[in-house]
């Protein structure tokens, strides 16, 4: 889970920020924080989420993860004329001053609306008279990770629930009320993978990621999960169990099968396990967390006694802590027709591996027998795999735009690309 | 980035760079001397250049960049809340808290000129490395990122962050510090005072 982090403003408050969401550390702590004594803590607070796991000779690795640029950078001031796209494509920065940016989803009149995991806005960037413009439509939400649009409405999905604005496109200024789909998807209000990706089935129905609480810990009731709602009646479903963090999925375009990218742990070496990109086959099929890695390497202490064969194995192994996130198949017409139906995955890349790898557009593509490969597309944000920090750029999601182009996310500057082909 | 380049060759592919910027409205690139301009209003707590004459504020010069812009922004969406900070940074926007970033990461920092003894140079150093600040504060504990340079600090201003942490009612980033504070005594925070903020001096 080389994408988790430094989540600055909702998860990192729960296990510690008591200042900022209430009471939860004080209450735990209560006497401490009035009375400073002289002598150690008797029980610590408990270290911040992506620690959980190191063993004790980690204590002092020196691998963190990266915190995002919460302003924003200007993208005039990033070298951006150093992304790299194959010959006869072309990459551009598209829109900037969108921190945070994240998911991204398109309206029926062009808009393209954008989510966050460590702000709490969404953005609409519309075109006016030959001006591209960044607006924040809402605010204050709880890590407004996942968004979707369908027939005039959007779709947003907070850390705890999932609402829906109908009829937004036509009153960006004045943003309608939020009516909730769903609510109480984050009970124990603690830290862990629990922003979420959202996406809108063939069937209808809303898909959602509710990760594990930590790096590698039993996934209580709801969690670990990929599930689905229909959005007119409320209930949910499992789809897929054993998923440690999924942060994009989309359908096959003919085959209709869910494709989701999975993060794999952390803490279990440089180049294990890999990040994942899976196919769910048959609904609450089991991919193993916590008990199988990679579909073949058992953790050394939820595998004790389990075989891997109970669980379902990757479609393809993306590389240890790439960090995939968004995804999305190609269905556009631009690009040359062996990019029809690829997949296109954004890899935020690595923070727990010493080398660092990962922060590109991967394309992964189909033989005849339909078994995937990848290779990179979109590349350059890397500088040197060896720095602290090894990169100036992170791409967070991916989206096929109706003329055929693909918008790239960077949600560490709050910038988006755009890359096309010809002309 | 107006314009072709020539195509690279790799791994028997043809890759081109990417090129043309065709948008309207760009984000403005941090502004130093715009940020030089709005700091004038900061010096009178945290010190000409902010270099913090008073123990209880902090200093700023030559602090990271993204350290500044962040706790600016924490400030200003009251994620963390002061009395004296929080009402200059509401009003602010993205890129003025860029400019005052650039502006003040680009300041000299003046060290205290005070070295501690060497009994707490000793246990300073010891318990920054038992703790492991030194892990993100940097070797020389200079910051890096979004993580602030410590050595030089004010005094008082790092006891009093310390505490805060400990108590949990500083406002953490994801509650690392405030767990890492959790196995520090009142004794050892004031070491850890001392020494940092005298780190550098003469």
């Amino acid at each position: 889970m080389s994408e988790n982090g430094l989540v600055f403003l909702s998860r990192a408050a729960r296990t510690a920020g008591a200042v900022l969401f209430g009471a939860a550390l004080l209450a735990a702590f209560p006497t401490r924080a009035q009375q400073p004594s002289d002598k150690p803590a008797a029980a610590p607070a408990p270290p911040p989420s992506w620690q959980q796991g190191r063993t004790p000779g980690e204590a002092s690795s020196p691998l963190h993860p990266f915190a995002i640029h919460m302003t924003g950078r200007a993208a005039k001031e990033l070298p951006v004329d150093k992304l790299i796209v194959p010959a006869g494509f072309k990459v551009e920065v598209w829109a900037d001053g969108a921190p945070g940016a994240r998911s991204m989803a398109l309206g029926d009149k062009g808009t393209v609306f954008v989510g966050t995991r460590q702000l709490k806005d969404v953005y609409a960037v519309v075109e006016r008279g030959g001006k591209r413009d960044v607006k924040t439509i809402l605010k204050g939400l709880d890590s407004p990770n996942g968004i979707v649009f369908s027939k005039g409405t959007l779709y947003v999905a907070e850390r705890h629930r999932i609402t829906r604005y109908d009829g937004i496109e036509d009153r960006l200024d004045n943003a309608p009320d939020a009516k909730a789909v769903i609510d109480n998807l984050d009970p124990s209000k603690q830290p862990g993978h629990f922003w979420k990706f959202l996406a809108l089935g063939p069937d209808g129905k809303l898909y959602f990621n509710i990760g594990a609480p930590g790096n590698i810990v039993m996934p209580s009731y709801m969690q670990g999960s990929i599930m689905r709602v229909d959005p007119r009646k409320g209930v949910l479903e499992n789809v897929a169990l054993g998923v440690r963090n999924s942060v994009g999925f989309d359908w096959h375009p003919r085959t209709k099968q869910l494709w989701f990218t999975e993060h794999g742990r952390d803490w279990l070496g440089e180049d294990s396990p890999s990040d994942e990109l899976n196919v769910v086959k048959r609904k609450g099929e089991h991919f193993g967390y916590p008990f199988c890695h990679q579909g073949d390497t058992l953790d050394p202490e939820f595998g004790k006694n389990r075989s891997c064969s109970e669980f379902t194995p990757p479609a393809l192994k993306l590389g240890a802590h790439v960090a995939p996130i968004g995804m999305r198949f190609y269905t556009g017409k631009m690009f040359p027709a062996e990019y029809r139906n690829n997949i296109f995955i954004a890899l935020r890349g690595s923070w727990n591996r010493t080398i660092k790898q990962g922060y590109n557009v991967t394309r992964v593509s189909f033989d005849d027998q339909g078994k995937p490969k990848m290779e990179p597309f979109l590349t350059g944000f890397l500088v040197d795999e060896k720095a602290d920090p090894p990169m100036w750029g992170r791409p967070a999601d991916v989206m096929v735009m109706r003329d055929g182009s693909l918008l790239v996310s960077d949600d560490h500057n709050g910038i988006i690309y755009r890359v096309s082909y010809g002309k | 980035m107006s314009g072709g380049r020539a195509a690279r060759r790799g791994a028997g592919a043809a890759w081109a760079l990417g090129a043309a910027l065709l948008f309207a409205c760009p984000a403005p690139a941090a502004d130093l001397e715009a940020g030089r301009r709005r700091a004038q209003d900061c010096f009178a707590c945290h010190g000409p250049e902010g270099n913090s004459t008073n123990p209880a504020m902090s200093s700023l010069a030559g602090q990271p960049a993204q350290f500044i812009a962040m706790q600016l922004f924490q400030f200003r969406e009251g994620n963390r809340k002061d009395p004296k900070m929080t009402p200059p940074a509401v009003g602010l926007s993205n890129a003025d808290l860029n400019d005052l970033a650039a502006y003040f990461s680009a300041q000299k920092p003046a060290m205290l000129a005070k070295a501690p003894d060497p009994a707490t140079a000793a246990a300073g150093r010891r318990l920054t490395e038992q703790h492991h600040c030194v892990q993100c504060h940097g070797a020389a504990l200079m910051g890096q990122q979004h993580i602030p340079r410590l050595a030089g600090q004010q005094r008082g201003y790092l006891r009093v962050q310390l505490r805060g942490f400990k108590a949990g009612t500083r406002a953490d980033i994801d509650g690392f510090m405030t767990s890492a504070t959790q196995l520090l005594s009142d004794k050892e925070i004031e070491i850890l005072a001392d020494y940092l903020s005298g780190l550098g001096g003469q």
